[in-house]
């Protein structure tokens, strides 16, 4: 870790929630880490400079809406995450915000946050995968993970996450959704582990659609039949889409 | 002079006569059964568009058999007469002309429709057979190359008409009905049967095979759809109690970006064909070379290092004892490479064997090997510290064959070739010892498929892995990108060739003949005529009959991509290989034969699913209800 001049790490608490935030999630706009961060836009542009001046961070308008921002990787170093630094790549950009939304949709509900549950992100799954991720045939946008003891009904189980902003074909869908509900081992877990009876890995996939692609998926649940209760489907919340160009930020 | 001239000119006069009259007698013929002239032209001419064989027109006109029947019984219930039902085919030309001056050329059509089209087909099929035959024989054709011509242009129709069949969706599926597991679209045959969609029987999968191919022809298109084929035919019996579960062990031993491109569409395209596990070693995946028993680990411990010859014998004595002392101590056999190298030390050796524990003189002998040897240990303790720091972690566990309905192995044999040969005969031995039950979840129906093996082969023949496996129950397939790559020298090349009684498949390759000639020949028929002048033949001539090879190298050596020629018990297919995609495999409708049995651990998904607690309150909560569809 090299950090900046005059400075030891990042500071705890909210701080260092809005870094880690950050580089799970790829990167992220303005918007959202205020969001994420409980803090005005005004107060997160502020935060997002500390970040820079210590070269945690960097910042800049990568598309339409509000400025995103990633960490360095000085920044990943401090936060520990052995991810490669690199600013989000401009053609995920619709599919990272949507992400984020989803994810920051979920946490901010009161059962999510009396079961105390868990988001594992892509980034982080695909860094389990130790750079194989070509041998992977799909990695979901995120897994939920409910501890044993959580108040919920659910307790225990592991949700795999997905955002669908266009619709694929159905028989990519329905591929996607058996392998997601067919998994029995972890994203980089030796093949040992993968027992092929064994129980799936999650109970059930949870698909949050732009309207164009609610279809598809739908059509992708009704054909894998029985399997296809495991399979929730919502809208995708308020907030997941991009800015039009020349928007506010 | 006149006279003793004029007999042959008249003679002449008369032949020329008689064939004219036999010329006006044929065109009348042709011209009166208009309509059966017109449907065998027509198939004919189809045939020879689409490089059919002459069987699949007769085989139309079987079809047609019914409709004649349903056409006949109508004229029966109609005129309650036999001799109408007899004059029917009469009637019906009779009413085609008359319809046909009349100007209804439609009706006229349908009239002598049934009548005219099973046996316009039949007649077709025979033309198309004697123009075959005759261009086979060399008696046909007007210029001197025609017979040559024809097979060439035969050939670019047949693998057009093959390229059209497999490109049509679901005309071409991973298996049949019965099991049989299909490959492509036939080109052409050579003493096999003539079918449209070129199957082999599951059986041949569990027999050895051999494969041989240049890169870039359509091999790995071709391993992958027999690999694919293997583990739906194979699960599928399963699932009905007639065969054990698959296990598909693959040896890439070229190593590589390429074969990791490959073991990524292996394991999509076994996915698809019904496995719910392909694991890729070592990338993904370990096995664990300590589950052997012990003494096959002693032994594949020491084959593992290599030895030298003479005064190094010596050594190599020394090094097994103290191996298989390490390996087979009081204590048990060590569970991992860690394990196993503190064993290498003469202090713990002493300790494991020392008489303190045991009845005193229980292990003297073993304690006197250790003191004799204390001054080797050392030695052979930097030898198996070096050799498995560059084997890697994939051989120390956890894992074993029976965790995966198929393994996909990458060795490295063109990057690290002394690591690669030390993988390979670790993994022949812990696949060995799988299949003769010595790990848990033995008593699987392995297919073995190795390729470039020769790479890897230098502690392992090939012939010595085929001898293995035939004993284990094992079927092996070999590939090669060309002959001399199946082996180290010829006894070995013909050695592996003979034994491959799955098949062969070949592939463009610049070297066939020796694969080729395994085929062996068939009898044809050469006939020599003179040309009189341009384009006309005489009718003399000589005929012989020789044998010819019933695989041609320079078709062989001419295979587009995809193409591949399929050798067995003499006879050949010539074979479009059908691609499988990632889409869902063309699996065909259940057999009407006894309903299978649900397999003992069906896939998670197919499980019926137990009711999950309700989530949608926190979904409502975070993202809104679910809209109605």
């Amino acid at each position: 870790m090299i950090p900046a001049e005059g400075t030891s790490g990042p500071r705890p608490g909210g701080d260092t929630a809005g870094l880690l935030f950050a580089a799970e999630m790829y990167g992220v706009q303005l918007d959202h880490l205020a969001v994420a961060l409980g803090v005005t836009e005004a107060r997160a542009r502020r935060i997002a400079a500390g970040w820079r001046a210590r070269r945690y961070a960097e910042s800049a308008r990568l598309g339409p809406g509000g400025p995103w921002t990633w960490l360095t990787k000085a920044g990943l170093a401090a936060c520990g995450l052995p991810y490669a630094a690199a600013p989000p790549a401009l053609g995920r950009l619709a599919h990272i915000r949507a992400v984020v939304a989803v994810r920051l949709a979920l946490e901010s509900a009161p059962r999510y946050a009396a079961a105390d549950g868990y988001w594992r992100s892509e980034r982080r799954l695909r860094a389990r995968m130790g750079g194989r991720v070509g041998l992977r045939q799909h990695i979901p946008d995120g897994e939920v993970h409910w501890p044993d003891d959580a108040p919920v009904p659910w307790a225990g189980e592991c949700w795999a996450v997905e955002a669908e902003l266009t619709p694929k074909t159905t028989t990519r869908t329905v591929a996607i959704m058996q392998e997601l509900l067919t998994r029995t081992g972890d994203y980089g877990c030796p093949a040992a582990e993968i027992r092929a009876a064994g129980p799936p890995r999650h109970t059930r996939v949870v698909y949050l659609c732009a309207p164009p692609a609610w279809p598809t998926v739908a059509r992708a649940r009704a054909a894998l039949g029985a399997a296809g209760a495991r399979v929730e489907i919502r809208h995708l919340p308020p907030g997941a889409a991009m800015a039009p160009a020349g928007g506010t930020s | 002079m006149t006279g003793r001239g004029s007999g042959p000119a008249l003679a002449r006069a008369a032949v020329r006569t008689v064939r004219l009259l036999a010329i006006v007698v044929a065109a009348a013929l042709i011209i009166a059964a208009a309509p059966v002239s017109l449907v065998a032209g027509a198939s004919a001419a189809l045939a020879w568009l689409r490089g059919w064989p002459p069987g699949r027109l007769y085989r139309a006109a079987l079809y047609c058999v019914p409709m004649v029947v349903v056409w006949l019984a109508a004229i029966a219930v109609a005129t309650r007469s036999a001799f109408d039902v007899a004059a029917a085919p009469q009637a019906a030309w009779l009413a085609m002309w008359h319809r046909g001056a009349a100007g209804s050329y439609a009706q006229a059509a349908a009239a002598i429709a049934p009548a005219a089209i099973p046996v316009g087909l039949a007649a077709g099929g025979l033309a198309w057979s004697y123009r075959i035959r005759s261009m086979d024989t060399g008696t046909g054709g007007l210029a001197p190359d025609s017979a040559v011509a024809f097979d060439l242009r035969q050939w670019r129709h047949q693998a057009r008409s093959a390229r059209a069949r497999i490109a049509a969706p679901g005309a071409v599926p991973l298996t049949t009905r019965s099991g049989d597991l299909v490959a492509g679209a036939v080109i052409r045959v050579v003493g096999h049967p003539a079918r449209p969609i070129a199957s082999i029987p599951y059986a041949r999968m569990r027999s050895h095979q051999v494969v041989v191919g240049t890169t870039g022809t359509g091999k790995t298109t071709l391993l992958l759809r027999l690999w694919a084929g293997f583990m739906a035919t194979a699960l599928r019996r399963h699932a009905a109690g007639q065969g054990r579960l698959p296990l598909l062990v693959v040896l890439d031993c070229k190593g590589g970006a390429d074969a990791r491109r490959i073991a990524d569409r292996a394991r999509r395209v076994l996915r698809l064909a019904g496995a719910r596990s392909t694991a890729i070693w070592p990338d993904e995946a370990s096995l664990s070379l300590w589950a052997l028993p012990p003494a096959q680990l002693t032994s594949t411990l020491v084959d593992l290092i290599e030895h030298g010859t003479g005064a190094a014998a010596y050594y190599a004595d020394v090094m097994e004892a103290v191996v298989g002392l390490a390996v087979m101590a009081p204590g048990g056999p060590p569970a991992s490479a860690a394990e196993f190298l503190a064993r290498l030390d003469p202090g713990w050796l002493t300790a494991a064997y020392s008489p303190g524990a045991y009845p005193s003189g229980e292990h003297e002998a073993e304690l006197a090997l250790v003191r004799s040897a204390s001054r080797q240990i050392g030695d052979i303790a930097l030898r198996f510290r070096t050799l498995l720091r560059r084997l890697g972690g994939g051989l120390d566990g956890p894992g074993g064959f029976g965790d995966a309905d198929a393994w996909y192995c990458i060795l490295e044999g063109t990057a690290e070739i002394s690591v690669a040969e030390a993988q390979a005969r670790a993994l022949v031995d812990l696949l060995a010892s799988f299949a003769v039950g010595g790990q848990a979840g033995g008593g699987r129906e392995i297919l073995l498929a190795v390729d470039e093996f020769s790479a890897v082969s230098r502690r392992l023949p090939v012939w010595q892995l085929y001898e293995r496996a035939r004993s284990l129950g094992l079927a092996v397939q070999v590939s090669a990108q060309s002959w001399p790559g199946l082996a180290a020298d010829d006894d070995e090349r013909y050695r592996i060739a003979a034994a491959a009684d799955g098949g062969v498949w070949l592939l463009r390759t610049p070297y066939p003949e020796p694969v080729a000639a395994l085929a062996g020949t068939r009898k044809v028929t050469d006939t020599e005529r003179p040309l009189i002048r341009t384009l006309v033949w005489s009718h003399r001539g000589t005929s012989r009959v020789r044998r010819a090879p019933a695989v041609d190298p320079d078709l062989v050596r001419a295979l587009d991509v995809g193409q591949a020629a399929y050798i067995y018990r003499g006879g050949v297919t010539y074979v479009q290989v059908k691609r499988l995609v990632t889409a869902p495999a063309a699996l065909p409708p259940p057999s009407a034969g006894p309903a299978p049995r649900p397999a003992a651990a069906p896939p998670a998904a197919t499980r019926p699913p137990r009711p999950l607690p309700d989530a949608s309150p926190l979904l409502d909560e975070a993202f809104g209800t679910e809209p109605a569809p």
